[in-house]
């Protein structure tokens, strides 16, 4: 619903657009890096749309932009600095390389999928469930070798729990109770883009390509799971029977069949014959796990993640450029049909064509996206303009941070996460270190991050959507506030001996350096002449240290609560 | 979802929306009335059974166990349970016909609150908070009172395109909105230069940028100001216990009671929500269980909203998320029901005694005046005084803001 906003550009500007428009003539060479094919579809619209884009990013709004958007978190003051000192060229390209590498990336990306398989469910009964830990551990991995999509997705929907490789994906079925309509719906949406959820009941009447056949296709693959809990070993399962037909009646026409298993746009999948009495390798029971010799779900895991697959491909390519653009180039994001086209077709196919040639690579395709100037650009809009439609991709979008951007950009801007590290390798230097059987990188630092994660919580509960929802656009809410005003755990965080912000800023006495300093730290820049003024005018006849304490906190809290700050711009 | 618009509907949906007034000026006609109109929706969650209230269906084999009685009404009848009810059935008004077609908790919830199916729409809440909204309020137009509880259903919906300034403040437990006092250690000087800072800071950041965002952040810390000033009107320990007694010491009835209270203090909408009407199983028990907290606190909150006067500008909402089945199960439970329901208003412009609609003896069709939810939101907003034809303009941007295929129902009006 957001809405299309109109530009106000001027004659001179649209001749501009017009000899841009000369250039993007042609569609894009696909010889050409696929950052610069972004470019030109983009462009080409932009010239249809008669739009002129803003102009690149300052090197303090992408540094920011950047870090949040690859590793979760706002850089420290350190790392804006290096970044914004750097002469070298290719500064950005490599900064891009650097943390595409980094394990703070694997750690960011299982939150963030975390976040859109899960959407913050909790099962019926709260312990039959997969720890989140132990969750996020799994997809961390799985990032950190960056796995192909295909794979992760295999992974998941192949688990039963019971296999230690992938035992964690079995939560994605835990967690709606291994309900087959929801988890119909929710492949549907999270896998392939489309919410069939109408087309339970009947052919979406809004929607011509959702039928209730395609619903029931996939229902057919996960019909027959089963919940399983075997208590003695405090696990939950999933298991399945060798039986079960689907049926289905339109509540409108009364119309209805039967229908084998069937990816949307698929062939029936037909069951195997299998001899009678061998339909079970264990057969259900009380205390057994059922386990069919033909599983329909295994024969969905097998199909689904595959490049032939309507709406595989496609799907994901679109939420990753969603992840870093604000909004996809189909939008809503699981409602890829023909009456809601993606704003630019060609870029889409081309990005999804791209995506199955590099075997699923997502990091590399984040890569190229990042590399674009479509994702470098300013959140200024040109001179004169007042807004710009937020389908045209032409100046970078206000996302809003999610709550966990959110809390760990609070507890860094603090410097809580540098205290805590720094904590963390003075004690390190004080026990032995074992090389020998030295962990992954990102565990180690996972592990380490440990206890921040838990601090990260109570925020998260306040800023999160509803469990079972995406989480949508920027909606801010006044329970948020009363919690930034307000909240007791606030003032700790500004204040306290486990955050170092204050404390560096208090040893600080010339004012230039200090402010520079605060707005580094806050907002990952320097400040500009009235902000200077501005701290100038709070701090200059104070002297002591006690004086100086509320100004310095006022000065660090107020920029914890601008729009600056809450936004990822 | 099965809304098939007639021609003729979509027509007069299109001519009554080139015919509607401005939102700016519609809104200012309100404000020089003495009292404000307001909105109390209870919202029964999950979905309460129409055969066992509004529309008993006794000895039919759809019918389950309990008797229809008299009402005030003669020739009205209504089921046992709402026994106080029945007995101001002529101050009600009670629609027999809803054929919602959505079975569904989280499309039901949406669509009843929104009147709409495509989403991105302000809920009831939201849209009422905006609409009787006047230039001098400080309190958040719209309220939400419920227990605390996984069902996400039942929450807040959301502001859509009308923004944060709009969203419900979630009241839960009765227990006022989390963080409503400042520490202590905080000194009102503190607080204040945070304050010039975070305001500083965003006149700068917005320089040149898209406004929507950055306004809608800094309006949350205007009302969060706004709330903490007045934070005894969440305050249930003012009310006397004599009322505490009479609303009933259940959940319900202290929710109500702070509703009161709170529509009392100028907040345009609250809505309180009544759980586990959700009966898959034990129908008969939860409903004689739910209706008998239902029953006794409207009819106490009707007598105690005419009494202090405010029943007359204040419209009442009695509705679920959609019916229940009259097919009734195996475990004693009727299921998820949307083409045969029922709801009731009371108050603020709502025609009393009325009983609109039908449905047939099996309670499994509606007979007789069909009623979409989308019309339903017609009514309400027209009940209140607002045009429902009339357009949202927000950021350049026009929205109908009631659905234009849809329309309000006359003979709900008084």
């Amino acid at each position: 619903m957001k809405s299309r906003r109109q530009t106000n550009a001027v004659v001179g500007l649209l001749l501009m657009a017009a000899m841009v428009s000369a250039r993007f003539a042609e569609a894009a060479d696909e010889a050409m890096p696929l950052h610069q094919q972004i470019d030109e579809l983009i462009g080409k619209r932009l010239v249809e749309l008669k739009v002129v884009p803003a102009t690149v990013s300052s090197d303090a709004e992408f540094v920011r932009r950047v870090y949040l958007d690859l590793t979760g978190v706002i850089p420290t003051a350190k790392q804006a600095r290096a970044f914004l000192d750097d002469s070298a060229p290719d500064k950005r390209q490599r900064l891009i390389d650097e943390l595409l590498a980094s394990p703070d990336h694997a750690i960011h990306m299982a939150r963030v999928f975390d976040v859109m398989l899960i959407e913050r469910r909790i099962p019926t009964i709260t312990s039959y469930d997969v720890p989140a830990q132990k969750w996020r551990e799994y997809l961390t991995g799985a990032f950190a070798e960056n796995q192909p999509w295909d794979r992760m997705v295999r992974d998941v929907l192949s688990s039963d729990g019971t296999d230690e490789r992938n035992a964690a994906g079995v939560k994605f079925y835990l967690v709606r109770d291994v309900a087959p309509h929801q988890l119909t719906r929710d492949v549907g949406r999270l896998f392939l883009g489309v919410d069939l959820q109408c087309a339970q009941c009947h052919d979406d009447p809004r929607i011509e390509s959702y039928r209730q056949a395609d619903y029931f296709g996939i229902y057919a693959f996960l019909q027959r799971m089963t919940a399983y809990r075997d208590n003695d070993k405090n696990v939950s399962l999933v298991g399945e029977t060798a039986v079960g037909k689907t049926s289905f009646v339109s509540v409108f026409t009364a119309k209805g069949g039967e229908t084998n298993p069937r990816l949307p746009g698929g062939e029936m999948v037909a069951d195997p014959e299998v001899e009678k009495d061998k339909e079970y390798v264990v057969k259900p029971g009380p205390k057994e796990r059922g386990v069919p010799t033909y599983s329909r779900r295994l024969k969905l895991a097998e199909l689904l993640p595959r490049a032939t697959t309507q709406g595989f491909s496609r799907n994901i390519v679109n939420r990753l450029w969603a992840m870093l653009m604000g909004r996809g180039l189909v939008h809503p994001l699981d409602l890829h049909h023909a009456g809601n086209p993606p704003s630019h077709p060609e870029l889409l196919d081309r990005l999804e064509r791209w995506l199955v040639e590099h075997q699923y690579d997502l990091r590399a395709l984040l890569r190229e996206m990042l590399l674009s100037q479509t994702y470098q650009r300013s959140s200024v809009l040109p001179e004169g303009v007042k807004e710009l439609p937020d389908e045209a991709f032409a100046a970078a979008p206000l996302r809003g941070l999610s709550p966990e951007q959110l809390s760990w950009s609070l507890l860094q801007a603090t410097g809580r996460i540098e205290q805590h590290f720094s904590q963390f390798a003075a004690k390190q230097k004080s026990d032995a270190a074992k090389p020998d059987d030295a962990p992954p990188a990102w565990t180690a630092r996972a592990t380490q991050l440990e206890p921040l994660e838990r601090q990260t919580r109570p925020l998260i509960t306040v800023f999160a959507g509803l469990p079972g929802q995406p989480d949508g656009d920027f909606q801010p809410v006044v329970d948020q506030a009363l919690h930034l005003l307000n909240s007791p755990a606030m003032l700790p965080l500004l204040r306290d001996e486990l955050s170092n912000l204050l404390k560096r800023l208090t040893a600080i006495s010339e004012i230039e350096p200090l402010a520079e300093e605060l707005y580094l730290s806050v907002l990952s820049r320097r400040p500009n002449a009235d902000e200077t003024a501005q701290v100038r005018e709070l701090m200059e006849s104070k002297k002591s240290p006690e004086e100086r304490r509320e100004p310095l906190t006022a000065l660090i809290w107020g920029l914890l609560l601008s729009s600056e700050f809450r936004l990822n711009h | 979802m099965p809304q098939q618009f007639s021609r003729r509907e979509l027509l007069a949906g299109a001519a009554g929306a080139i015919a509607a007034t401005s939102l700016g000026a519609s809104l200012r006609a309100d404000t020089a009335m003495p009292s404000r109109k307001q909105l109390m929706l209870l919202f029964m969650s999950g979905g309460k059974s129409q055969f066992e209230t509004w529309d008993p269906k006794p000895g039919a084999k759809t019918g389950g166990p309990f008797r229809a009685i008299s009402t005030s009404i003669p020739g009205v009848q209504i089921g046992e349970l709402l026994p106080h009810c029945a007995k101001i059935m002529h101050r009600l008004t009670v629609v027999r016909s809803v054929n919602s077609g959505i079975a569904d908790h989280f499309q039901g919830h949406y669509a009843l609150q929104s009147g709409r199916i495509a989403t991105g729409y302000p809920v009831l809440g939201s849209a009422v908070a905006k609409l009787l909204e006047r230039p001098d309020d400080v309190l958040p137009g719209y309220v939400s009172i419920r227990r605390d509880g996984p069902k996400a259903y039942t929450d807040v919906g959301d502001a859509g395109f009308l923004g944060a300034k709009y969203e419900g403040v979630r009241i839960v437990n009765n227990q006022p909105p989390a963080n409503l006092i400042q520490p202590s250690a905080v000194s009102p000087a503190l607080a204040e230069a945070v304050d010039r800072i975070r305001q500083s800071s965003d006149e700068r950041f917005r320089l040149g940028r898209e406004d929507g965002p950055i306004h809608g952040y800094g309006t949350t810390f205007h009302q969060a100001r706004a709330l903490m000033q007045r934070r005894e009107i969440f305050d249930l320990s003012k009310e006397a216990p004599k009322d505490h007694e009479r609303y009933g010491k259940h959940e319900f009835g202290q929710h109500c009671l702070l509703a009161r209270r709170l529509l009392q203090s100028g907040v345009s909408c609250v809505k309180v929500t009544h759980f586990d009407w959700d009966a898959h199983q034990d129908n008969f028990y939860w409903h004689q269980i739910r209706c008998a907290e239902f029953d006794r606190t409207l009819v106490t909150l009707l007598d105690d909203l005419s009494e202090h006067g405010m029943l007359e500008h204040t419209l009442v909402v009695i509705v679920g998320e959609m019916g229940r089945t009259p097919q009734i199960n195996n475990l004693g439970g009727r299921d998820h029901w949307g083409r045969c329901w029922s709801m009731a208003l009371a108050g603020c412009g709502a025609k009393p005694g009325v009983v609109y609609g039908s449905t047939n003896d099996t309670g499994t069709e509606v007979k007789d005046n069909p009623v979409k939810l989308g019309d339903l939101f017609h009514t309400y907003l027209r009940a209140l005084g607002i045009d429902s034809r009339m357009k949202y303009e927000i950021n350049g941007q026009t929205n109908p803001v009631a659905d234009p295929a849809a329309k309000p129902i006359d003979a709900l009006l008084a």
